[in-house]
């Protein structure tokens, strides 16, 4: 799910992620009463809350997109057998408790009793195992997120059992971490039209879907109790002069389309309020090492002395973001504080020499056009053009930057994976030798020793550790430059209240109170 | 007449083909993988290869078209790749919006347009005529996404007499549906009609100097008379062939004002599925606009002869 703030259509589905210990979001105004998934609120305050959303989903079928904006509304129509916490910890959902094997192969989940689907049908433990089935199947875009899935079984109506080929101690991530792994209700996709048609357990049901917008009511017989507005209404606000606009008389409640740029301005805004968040997304610079000069590690470690991420970030985000050489944030469970380089250009030509890089060696970063990779490849040219090296700024739209990224036909990319949760999910592809998103062909023996270990060791705190020393070893061969993690910035009306930003990004309405 | 039109809809047959192979050879040169960008960076090769076939677009070229043509001529013009609707149903539910949009855009323009082109033709090098020139050169050279923002900003925000944007149809609230219009249609309005202002000064000036006018003025003829007999009769022609032009082109789509005031049209749409690589609905879009154009034109040649009974068409 990439954002479309950034307007990446791409869904770098990747990312979804998960879960990350990370800080909760500053400036929210939580509505203390109602503990969400404990009880429900006793008096539904009402009204319908209406949301910008600054891109158009592509399609509602969980399964099948993998774009943010379909997952916004998701978010609200479906469950998932357990779901992220704000701080990433997995948490009971249509599952409420569930078991692993010693061995680590088999987990048993017991599920909620007394749950319905909108259409009144009663959920039971043959709808996960049809939804589960359903996301491995071919035309699924979650199907590896099931690699080491062996089977599923239901021994009862109330029990879901998941056997495994190999430990995967991030099962949970896989199967909960976000909304493409929805459960629907046995034969959905035969009865209905999933595409813009939707049939869940979560807090709203989807009314109408259409090039317009989305319009969701509350259901007031979810498990966790009704919602505390009486609807949802999206409306696709993709320019963000005319989103701040309907936010600011009114005409919208809530909108995620804040330019950076703006966050300023608007803090000092009475008639909007603005909540940030650290976010567990990260963008990384990645120098093709199938390519000379770059297979040479000090060429890389050279290039990463010669950046000033400082200014980088400054110029995309406008500070709204945190420098990081590591993947997340330091404060999240898996984050780990490691930044070996610091802003130096002569240390950067130092290192080219030693790699034999003359001066004038040129550099193509190929960017996605309209991103905020365009304004950071322009602070890099300036950064290393005072280490001899020239930068060529390759703007591409993104579905030719995709190809060329699976062919290996570029010098070097910037790109984001969003919502980092588990270590697995943003290490593993990523840097083993024949990793599927090793775009950038990177082998290590020694990294994919210990990835191969930590992605089966099941003791938290024993895996943490060797996760923390292969990033080191990842971060020292500057296989994936890291550069920064930036904020999730959304706003809404004054008065509103009940409602979090999220570092994942997910937005959650049920519990929303609007403004008088 | 009959023999005439006949002859320019086989022609327009043609033309249609011809556009199809253009349009599906480009899209299918420009580089950029369908499958991959719907699955983003993360996915299984199999879930690749399973997404190719259902597509089709593991076959060669030559068998792609041609089995797309085969539909096509059923009326079927396939489904989307990214998510499976058909083309048509995803073209029409975007239509209204879009005819609604081009109509009341034509319609201001032509309210901008012919007063003030007029105007300005019966008054040449006066304050009338400067004010005239100044104010459509203007509405050309001012950014129509700018406008609208600042239409935005002072008519929903400082004053609040309109919404910021959105689209509702005709048919579920007629007085929601005209309000949301009102922006949209003058900013487009406003940029058309100030193309054709020029169109009509120039024309109305032409006409001015003919002999029939000036003998029609020499007999004592009311000023107003021999302007809407002689005058604007004559002028309408070239105002019906502008006029036509913009009208096709609105009735494709106009992204940018469709951005800005989120309105569900064809602009976005066609957008979209260049972004997406989504050759089915792109090739139905553009097929689309092309029938439009060739409608439109019809429509506009057959007009001329309505207006000036000297052309005939054989």
């Amino acid at each position: 799910m990439a954002s479309n703030r950034r307007g990446m259509a791409v869904a770098a589905a990747s990312t979804a992620l998960v879960l990350a210990a990370c800080g909760g979001g500053e400036g929210v105004d939580v509505d203390g009463d109602a503990e969400p998934g404990t009880e429900a609120p006793e008096s539904p305050e009402g009204g319908t809350l209406i949301a910008g959303i600054s891109s158009q989903p592509d399609q509602l079928d969980p399964h099948v997109t993998t774009a943010y904006a379909s997952f916004q509304i998701l978010e609200n129509v479906y469950d998932t057998l357990v779901a992220p916490d704000p701080e990433g910890t997995f948490e009971p959902s249509l599952a409420e408790s569930w078991q692993t094997s010693d061995d680590g192969l088999t987990w048993t989940f017991t599920l909620r009793e007394g749950v319905t689907f909108h259409d009144g049908s009663e959920f039971d433990s043959a709808d996960v195992v049809y939804s589960l089935e359903r996301m491995t199947g071919e035309e699924s875009s979650v199907a590896w997120r099931f690699a080491t899935v062996e089977s599923i079984d239901a021994p009862d109506e109330r029990t879901v059992e998941i056997t495994l080929t190999d430990p995967t101690p991030n099962l949970l991530d896989n199967i909960g971490g976000y909304k493409g792994m929805s459960i629907l209700p046995e034969g959905a996709a035969e009865d209905l039209d999933l595409t813009t048609e939707a049939n869940g357990t979560g807090p709203f049901t989807l009314d109408s879907f259409s090039a317009s917008g989305a319009t969701l009511s509350a259901f007031a017989d979810h498990w966790a109790g009704a919602p505390t507005v009486d609807g949802v209404e999206f409306q696709f606000t993709t320019e963000s002069a005319a989103a701040l606009t309907a936010l600011r008389t009114g005409e919208i409640h809530w909108t995620d389309n804040v330019p950076p740029q703006d966050v300023q301005n608007l803090e000092g805004d009475q008639d909007v309020e603005v909540g940030i968040a650290p976010s567990i997304d990260y963008w990384y610079l990645a120098l093709n090492q199938a390519q000379e000069p770059w297979d040479d590690v000090d060429a890389r470690r050279g290039v990463a002395f010669g950046l000033d991420r400082e200014s980088i970030t400054e110029a995309t985000q406008f500070g709204a973001a945190t420098v990081n050489q590591t993947a997340i944030p330091a404060d999240s469970f898996w984050g780990h504080d490691y930044a070996p380089y610091g802003y130096d250009p002569e240390q950067a030509r130092e290192l080219l020499d030693s790699a034999g890089v003359a001066e004038g060696q040129t550099l193509g970063i190929m960017v996605v056009t309209d991103t905020e990779g365009v304004q950071a490849a322009q602070v890099m040219q300036a950064n290393l053009a005072e280490a001899g090296i020239e930068v060529e700024i390759q703007q591409e739209e993104s579905a030719t930057w995709l190809d060329r990224q699976g062919e290996g036909d570029f010098d070097a990319f910037m790109w984001s994976w969003i919502g980092n949760l588990d270590p697995f999910g943003f290490y593993h592809a990523q840097h083993v030798c024949d990793g599927t998103f090793n775009f950038q062909g990177y082998c290590n023996e020694e990294v994919d020793a210990l990835l191969e270990q930590a992605a089966a060791e099941t003791d938290q705190d024993a895996r943490k550790a060797l996760y923390d020393q292969a990033a080191e070893m990842i971060v020292d061969d500057a296989s994936y430059i890291y550069l920064y993690n930036p904020d999730v910035v959304q706003a809404w009306v004054p008065g509103l209240s009940g409602y979090e930003v999220r570092p994942d990004r997910a937005i959650n309405f049920e519990q929303v109170v609007l403004p008088e | 007449m009959t023999r005439y039109v006949v002859r320019r809809l086989a022609q327009s047959a043609a033309v249609l083909a011809g556009v199809s192979i253009l349009v599906f050879a480009v899209i299918h040169l420009v580089p950029g993988d369908p499958i991959r960008v719907a699955l983003g960076t993360r996915f299984d090769q199999a879930t690749y290869d399973a997404l190719l076939e259902r597509s089709g677009l593991d076959q060669p070229l030559v068998t792609q078209y041609f089995s797309w043509l085969g539909s096509a001529v059923r009326g079927d013009l396939g489904v989307s790749f990214r998510t499976g609707q058909p083309v048509t149903e995803v073209i029409l539910e975007r239509l209204p919006a879009t005819a609604s949009l081009a109509v009341a855009a034509i319609l201001v323009a032509l309210l901008i347009a012919v007063p003030l082109g007029t105007v300005s033709a019966l008054r040449p090098r006066t304050v009338v005529d400067w004010f005239a020139t100044v104010a459509s050169q203007a509405g050309i050279s001012v950014p129509d996404f700018w406008m609208g923002i600042m239409f935005i900003l002072i008519f929903a925000g400082t004053l609040g007499w309109l919404p910021t944007g959105g689209y509702v149809g005709l048919t579920d609230d007629p007085v929601e549906w005209a309000r949301r219009l009102i922006m949209p249609a003058v900013t487009i309005g406003v940029v058309s009609g100030s193309i054709m202002t020029r169109f009509v000064r120039s024309s109305v000036l032409e006409a001015l100097g003919q002999e029939h006018v000036q003998a029609a003025r020499a007999k004592g003829m009311r000023a107003r008379d021999v302007l809407t007999w002689h005058v604007l009769r004559n002028a309408l022609i070239p105002l019906v062939t502008v006029g036509g032009i913009q009208l096709a082109y609105l009735l494709s789509g106009v992204v940018v004002i469709e951005i800005v005031f989120r309105w569900p049209g064809l602009g976005q749409l066609a957008l979209q599925a260049v972004q997406q690589r989504d050759y089915p609905v792109l090739q139905g879009a553009v097929l689309l606009f092309a029938v439009v154009f060739l409608v439109v034109n019809l429509v506009v040649d057959l007009l001329y002869a309505r207006l000036d009974p000297r052309i005939a068409y054989t």
